[in-house]
């Protein structure tokens, strides 16, 4: 298997997000909106259409006080491979190929100039990672001047979500292409929420190489999926198939258990259950 | 002042009512072109819908239109494949309300995308493997093939018939009718399968998601069947409203009743499968992904048992049973409950496989959400239902969409009835496809 | 085909930014007292990111929220683009631009008028932090020109300096060697809630959880800090001081405590073992505070034994300095454990001693305005060892007219916001007749003021930035200009030095700098190579004094009992303001990260990371226990009012299984009525519904909460 991995010339790109280390501080969503010119609204309370392509959920136990405990899971785009790699949920499902699973890095990307709105990939992606365009972005006279020239702003009525950073994927490709090397260090390719995480929650990196940090915490079996072998890792919604390449870790069972969808006892029974943690 | 437009043999309303009609339905048609503008203009941030809702009431919308009208391609089935020459008399109107649908089905989609001017993008980087293109490319054909069908009944308007390469035209075109007709049924398997399809290899969804056969989920032959079964409900319903208007008979019961009477075979059909179907969805695929039909209909008032309840029994059970029983199909008041349930219940399923679906969560820590249209959504719905309206009023007004229409109202006038008229009232006995066939040469 | 393609993708009004080179420019973020090193991306001199500085020693990369919005600080709509001169109304909004000339020598004229009149005690100045270069300049300013009223705004770190002064005799700043803390006892201290350096303690947070650290968090409300610690451990608030001793009970009872500190260090031991011993039994503190005998006695053998044990507070961010019984009580438990100035447990710090400028000359009009003291009492016979008393300042300013300062200076500071009791604030300000301000911002206060002189924000000016806030070494920051000034703006420390050379004399011969510039390169002058270049000094081989050597008290021991720390512990608890008859809850207020609540408000990014319980569209939200909800029958989102002995407001409620039955939590950092559209007019300013309550030893607002009551109506 070390073998195998040694010889993959694509990657896998992923994350690790240690939910025990997460605050919820948010670091990840600003960072995030900063990076990649995510545009703001003078009233984002609704949140079914404010745009956060990093969205951290809230989770609770269900216990009443004073067994009440909470948990932050951040949630960026999966980047789904599917059963079989590319067959995403949203990318098997949009008619205009304006999002497209990448075989060389794993990344679902999104072709802004390319979607036409119909917003099929939201309604498939059941993650919630997908936003809509539904205002013409407005910046704040002035505030245009922040915008960053690597991510182009999107323009109403398009859909959009995490790239994984791409543009960074491609500028440290660039950087290692000038100066005649073969690959990307672990260092030299992050994204901008691991990168800001001020907890050190998200690790990021390739899911085939065994020596990057992802790769030694989910133990990721990449002959059937990328199911984690670490037991305190999960991943959301493993059971649908869509082989997420974000991972989440917790020593708390509630927290691993709220992961996924279990009949009663299922949980309890990992045996019985295939993709269980 | 419009009589020489108006059919022979057949008495219309008087001008003033006919414009009253049209104004105010017209009226309407503005209200709905003004939303539809403001979401043009002004962009989807005109309707309530939400990054939970991508799909609403617009789809939903879509979804059923196409169903009801399925009425088309399933009486066209029947009567050029099948070979059901008695539905000849209902199938101009089948065709009518089928293209009344189509395009109205189209323009809810101009509508509804973020990106309307990109809407080529579809044919242009098409995706084969998704469903929305497949459906683009058969609704986009089969509406074609509408068009070619409606454009016949447009050229018998007496006049237009009078153009000798009209009238050519529309021989040549009835000549191949058949031809038309059969390849309209095989798009509309594929596109209102497709429709299907859209919902059921969402497998990131287990509200939606189905197994397989071949490369097509359940829900692709589910939607192609219900939409052959409760599209002739439709067809029926306007018929019968139709004639409650007009105040006359225009399609003989014994067609009326052979078209309910398969509807209602068809309609238990597919209730049977759709049973099976969600026990199956229920019980084997829903179960692997850890969750129960609890999960799905247990939690929400609004999405809750009551309606999987009414989708298959009250609206699937209830009229199958009325149409296929000879009483239930002959006793009015209960034919026109039954098509009205049944109309009721393919809509109902379109709303569950389109809204609930967005609806149901499928994080555990994610929420039930529920939706409410904006104005702006209403209007553009009711846009089509009014241009529809406008478009029957005109075409019943000047077109001979009834073949039976003079002979069940015989006109009680001075004046002699004509012979085409008069061989056409005895219509029924020959092969002819319209009155227009009959028309000197 | 092409042609269409290309219209319909791109649109007029859709930027598109402009490519260029890209640099990247270190600096150190100002925004909060964190200290944290950031490093700006810039694509041919626009500045497009903040980024956390790598390997930098506060914050190694990361960076907070509030950091990451700082371009929508800079960039955005709620600067002030030029001096301004109040035209309408105060509060009105109506301003007239006016030149810096016109601007200085206004206000160098009034600042004359008074201190011509004799009365240059009544100028008063409201900062944010006190050290560093530029509160220094606005200090010596006060006492050339002859005033003591110069006030920063008060912390928990107030309380530290002050605990360590009576116990210690030192007089210094408290830093926390968290990291190596094998078990952390927090009262109420808002760890992953922005506590001391935030994204340092986000940093010490995850390393206790590595390291499997028992951590408890003891407080009302489950917070996050409480969410993420292994043991929450729910109180009945305001009684975490009775909880301390009755902590120090247990330990003493058993004898766990740490015989050698105790025996050879410290000194009135036995006196402080009295009071534990018979006033603070487990059956009482339980009583008190509402936490199990058990649990007492759990955390107290847990604390004793664990190897490097911390016990810490502030409630929340720390913002609010809290009373001074809690802050002794929770530092004996330190001095009991052997933790302090040692790995893992409490540390003297150095207050920053590289202001060494020479004395100023003052005249005989600067003695005798010294000569009347400070309005605050801070200092005097009462308050022997506060030094600023922001709270008392105020009240005497609202109480009398004549005693309240002629003109007020406010700088890296929001009084008219941040302040508990806004009421107050608004009658101080309405006896004060010139209120200069010189906020970047347009917030609440610069609204209020009469004349706004505004500085460059961070990311335009050099300034030190010396990290008090809790770092277990000395660090000095430095902020450097990374773009140029956008806006109409000076740096205040050169505003500063032109009002005194403007006013001629010993004042102006107190500021014989050229600029601000010069003067800090001069004060900096052995560091200014380092910081120049990296923007980051620190002492690396700073180690806290030994025992023997490190206290500077009459005994040169550590000091269980002096007489302030005597009539401290005696005192009662503050109690909050209000009736329990009429007001049957109690109304705290709570610190999140994801809100601002302190100068700057919160700018666009974060306000739209605000959950959905905490504000929708321009409601505030209430937390109460789902036992509270059904006991008033109010239902989830439902709209009450919730009123206090002082003010009143229309909020929504949001139940919360996490917090006790009978508490009302609101956060800090909504309703401002200035700022931009993004922030104003957004949820509910606790403070307007809260009150101040003196804390008897040390003069501080000790207020933690205030009695409340919900109506629906
Ligand atoms: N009597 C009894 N027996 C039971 C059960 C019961 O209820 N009663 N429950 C059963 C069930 S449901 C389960 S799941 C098993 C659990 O049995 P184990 O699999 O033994 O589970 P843990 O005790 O959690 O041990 C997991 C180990 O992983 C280590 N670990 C933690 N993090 C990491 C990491 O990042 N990488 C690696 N490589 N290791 C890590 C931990 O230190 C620990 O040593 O027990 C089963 N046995
Ligand atoms: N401290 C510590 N905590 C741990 C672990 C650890 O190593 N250390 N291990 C963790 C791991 S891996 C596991 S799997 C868990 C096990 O921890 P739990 O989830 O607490 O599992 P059990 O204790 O086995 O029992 C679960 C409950 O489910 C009930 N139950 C059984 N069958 C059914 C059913 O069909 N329906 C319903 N509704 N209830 C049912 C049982 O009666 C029992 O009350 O412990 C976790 N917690
Ligand atoms: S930045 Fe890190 S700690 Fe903060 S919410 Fe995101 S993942 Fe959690
Ligand atoms: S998370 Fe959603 S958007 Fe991302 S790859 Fe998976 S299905 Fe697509
Ligand atoms: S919204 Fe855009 S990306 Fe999504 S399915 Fe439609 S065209 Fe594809
Ligand atoms: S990987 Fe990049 S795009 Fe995705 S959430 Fe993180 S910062 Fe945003
Ligand atoms: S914690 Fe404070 S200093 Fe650090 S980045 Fe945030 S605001 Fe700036
Ligand atoms: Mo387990």
């Amino acid at each position: 298997m070390k073998q195998a991995q040694k010889e993959h010339t694509t990657k896998r790109y992923g994350m690790v997000i240690d939910l025990d280390k997460c605050t919820g501080c948010g670091s990840c969503m600003v960072a995030c909106m900063s990076e990649n010119n995510v545009p703001f609204k003078t009233d984002e309370s609704n949140k079914l259409d404010s745009i956060t392509w990093m969205q951290v959920y809230k989770l609770t136990n269900g216990k009443s006080y004073p067994n009440t405990e909470i948990c932050y899971l951040p949630r960026p785009c999966q980047h789904c491979a599917g059963k079989h790699e590319g067959h995403s949920p949203c990318v098997s499902v949009c008619p205009a190929t304006a999002t497209d699973y990448s075989k060389e890095t794993g990344i679902v990307s999104q072709i802004y100039t390319r979607c036409f709105g119909c917003r099929y990939c939201m309604g498939a992606c059941p993650y919630h990672a997908r936003y809509f365009n539904w205002w013409d972005p407005v910046w704040p006279e002035g505030m245009e001047k922040y915008l960053s020239p690597d991510v182009s702003p999107r323009m109403r009525g398009i859909v959009e979500k995490c790239s994984f950073c791409f543009h960074r994927y491609q500028l440290a490709r660039n950087k290692v292409y000038l100066e005649g090397r073969k690959d990307l260090d672990e260092d030299e390719y992050q994204t901008a929420c691991t990168q800001a995480c001020p907890a050190g929650a998200i690790k990021f990196g390739d899911l085939y190489n065994p020596e990057h940090e992802v790769h030694r915490i989910a133990q990721p079996d990449m002959q059937h999926g990328g199911r984690p072998q670490n037991p305190h890792v999960f991943r959301l919604l493993e059971r649908l198939g869509t082989n997420t390449k974000v991972y989440y870790m917790s020593e708390r069972r509630w927290v691993r258990k709220a992961g996924d969808n279990y009949l009663p006892g299922e949980f309890e029974n990992p045996g019985a259950v295939a993709g269980s943690h | 002042m419009d009589a020489a437009l108006i059919p022979k043999g057949v008495k219309r309303c008087p001008m003033w009512q006919f414009l009253l009609a049209l104004g105010v339905v017209g009226a309407v048609l503005a209200w709905g072109v003004y939303a539809m503008l403001l979401c043009w203009i002004k962009g989807l941030n005109q309707t309530n819908m939400n990054d939970y809702y991508g799909f609403a009431l617009w789809i939903w919308a879509d979804l059923a239109v196409i169903a009801v009208g399925g009425g088309a391609f399933f009486t066209g089935f029947l009567r050029y494949v099948i070979g059901k020459n008695e539905l000849k008399n209902i199938i101009n109107y089948a065709v009518l309300i089928g293209f009344i649908c189509y395009s109205s089905a189209l323009l809810i989609l101009a509508i509804d995308v973020g990106q309307p001017l990109r809407n080529w993008f579809i044919f242009w980087h098409a995706n084969i493997h998704s469903m929305l293109t497949e459906v683009a490319f058969c609704l986009s054909c089969y509406f074609g093939v509408l068009c070619i069908e409606y454009i016949p009944l447009i050229l018998e308007n007496r006049q237009i018939d009078k153009v000798p390469f009209f009238h050519n035209l529309s021989h040549n075109l009835h000549e191949t009718m058949a031809l038309f007709a059969a390849t309209g049924a095989f798009l509309s398997f594929f596109h209102q399968g497709s429709l299907g399809g859209v919902a059921g290899v969402m497998f990131g969804r287990p509200f939606a998601f189905r197994e397989h056969i071949l490369v097509w989920p359940y829900t692709f032959f589910l939607f192609t069947w219900s939409a052959a079964a409760y599209g002739p409900c439709f067809t029926l319903l306007v018929t019968w409203i139709t004639e409650k208007i007009t105040r006359k008979k225009l399609v003989k019961d014994n067609v009326i009743e052979l078209l309910a009477k398969i509807s209602g075979w068809m309609i238990l059909s597919y209730i049977i499968v759709k049973g099976i179907d969600t026990s199956y969805w229920a019980n084997i695929t829903a179960k692997s992904m850890g969750l129960s039909l609890h999960d799905f209909y247990g939690r929400n008032w609004f999405y809750g048992y009551w309606m999987l309840f009414t989708e298959l029994v009250i609206c699937g059970v209830v009229p199958a049973v009325i149409l296929i029983t000879s009483h239930g199909r002959k006793t009015a008041w209960l034919r026109v409950t039954a098509i009205t349930l049944g109309v009721v219940g393919v809509c109902l399923n379109r709303w569950v496989m389109v809204l609930q679906i967005m609806a149901t969560p499928v994080m555990t820590f994610d929420k039930f959400v529920l939706y409410y249209p904006s104005w702006q959504e209403v209007a553009t719905t009711i846009l089509p239902v009014a241009y529809g309206i406008i478009l029957i009023l005109i075409s019943y007004r000047y077109l001979p969409i009834f073949p039976q229409e003079a002979e069940l109202n015989p006109i009680d006038t001075n004046e002699p009835v004509s012979r085409e008229t008069a061989i056409d009232a005895d219509a029924g006995t020959d092969s002819t496809d319209t009155a227009a066939d009959m028309a000197p040469a | 085909m092409d042609d269409a393609s290309i219209w319909s993708q791109n649109w007029a009004w859709t930027p598109v930014p402009a490519d260029g080179a890209v640099t990247y420019e270190n600096s150190t973020c100002t925004l909060c007292p964190g200290g944290c090193g950031i490093t700006v991306r810039k694509v041919e001199g626009r500045a497009v990111k903040i980024e956390g500085t790598k390997g930098h020693p506060v914050n190694d990369g990361g960076i907070c929220i509030l950091g990451l919005s700082g371009l929508q600080l800079l960039y955005g709509p709620t600067r002030v683009a030029s001096p301004l001169k109040r035209i309408g109304e105060r509060g009105d909004g109506k301003w007239q631009k006016i030149t810096w000339d016109q601007a200085i020598s206004e206000v160098s004229a009034k600042l004359a008028e008074v201190r011509a009149a004799g009365n240059s005690h009544a100028l008063g100045a409201i900062t944010g932090p006190d050290r560093g270069t530029v509160s220094g300049l606005l200090e010596r300013f006060l006492l050339v020109y002859g005033s003591a009223n110069f006030v920063r705004t008060p912390t928990m770190m107030d309380n530290f300096e002050h605990v360590l002064y009576l116990t210690q005799g030192v007089e210094a700043t408290a830093g926390f060697d968290i990291e190596n803390a094998d078990l952390v006892l927090s009262f109420g201290s808002g760890i992953i809630e922005g506590w001391g350096s935030p994204v340092r303690m986000f940093k010490a947070n995850a390393r206790l959880v590595e390291n499997g650290a028992d951590v408890f968090q003891i407080e009302s409300r489950l917070s996050n800090t409480a969410a993420k610690s292994k043991h929450w451990v729910p109180i009945n608030p305001g009684t975490e001081a009775d909880l301390a001793l009755g902590l120090a009970h247990i330990i003493i009872g058993k004898g766990l405590f740490d015989y050698n500190f105790v025996s050879t260090h410290a000194h009135g031991f036995e006196a402080f073992k009295q009071l534990v011993q018979t006033r603070y039994t487990p059956a009482v503190v339980s009583e008190k505070t509402g936490v199990a005998p058990g649990k007492i006695e759990e955390m107290a053998v847990k604390f004793a034994r664990a190897a490097k044990p911390l016990a810490i507070c502030g409630r929340g961010k720390g913002s609010a300095p809290g009373g001074l019984k809690e802050f002794l009580a929770v530092h004996m438990l330190n001095a009991l454990a052997g933790s302090v100035n040692r790995q893992g447990g409490v540390l003297q710090m150095p207050p920053p001693d590289y202001i060494r400028w020479t004395e100023p000359v003052t005249d005989e009009l600067a003695a005798e305005g010294l000569r009347k003291g400070r309005l605050d009492g801070a200092g005097s016979d009462q308050f022997p060892s506060s030094r600023h008393l922001l709270n008392r300042f105020i009240a005497a300013a609202a109480e009398d007219a004549t005693a309240a300062p002629q003109v007020l200076l406010v700088a890296g500071a929001n009084p008219y916001y941040t302040f508990p009791g806004t009421q107050v604030v608004k009658k101080a300000f309405d006896n004060i007749p010139y209120i200069v301000s010189f906020s970047s911002y347009m917030d609440e206060t610069a609204m209020n003021a009469d004349i706004i002189l505004p500085n460059h924000v961070n990311l335009e000016r050099y300034e030190d930035v010396p990290v008090i806030a809790g770092l277990s070494k000395p660090v000095v920051g430095l902020s450097k200009p990374v773009v140029a000034p956008q806006l109409n703006t000076r740096h205040i420390g050169d505003t500063i030095i032109r009002i005194a050379k403007a006013m001629g004399g010993h004042i102006a011969g107190a500021f014989e700098w050229d600029d601000y510039q010069a003067c800090l390169e001069e004060t900096l002058s052995d560091k200014w190579d380092a910081l120049s270049g990296s923007c980051i000094w620190v002492d690396d081989a700073y180690a806290p004094p030994a025992p023997d050597q490190a206290f500077n008290t009459y005994s040169s021991k550590f000091e269980f009992n002096a007489g302030q720390t005597q009539k401290a512990l005696n005192a009662d608890n503050p109690l909050p303001e209000g009736n329990t008859a009429e007001y049957t809850l109690t109304l705290i207020p709570f610190d999140a990260m994801r809100l601002a609540n302190g100068y700057i408000g919160n700018p666009p990014f974060m306000t739209k990371i605000v959950a959905d319980t905490v504000m929708k569209r321009k409601d505030g939200f209430i937390e109460i226990n789902p036992v509270t909800a059904g006991k008033l029958g109010v239902k989830q989102g439902q709209r009450v009012t919730l009123s206090t002995p002082v003010g009143e407001a229309k909020v929504r409620v949001n139940i919360f299984e996490g917090i006790k039955p009978d508490i009302v939590a609101i956060p800090r950092g909504l309703g401002h009525t200035a700022y931009d559209e993004y922030l104003a007019g957004k949820g509910v300013n606790v403070n307007e519904l809260l009150g101040t309550v003196e804390d008897p030893a040390s003069g501080h607002d000790a207020a933690w909460g205030i009695r409340a009551k919900l109506t629906t109506a």
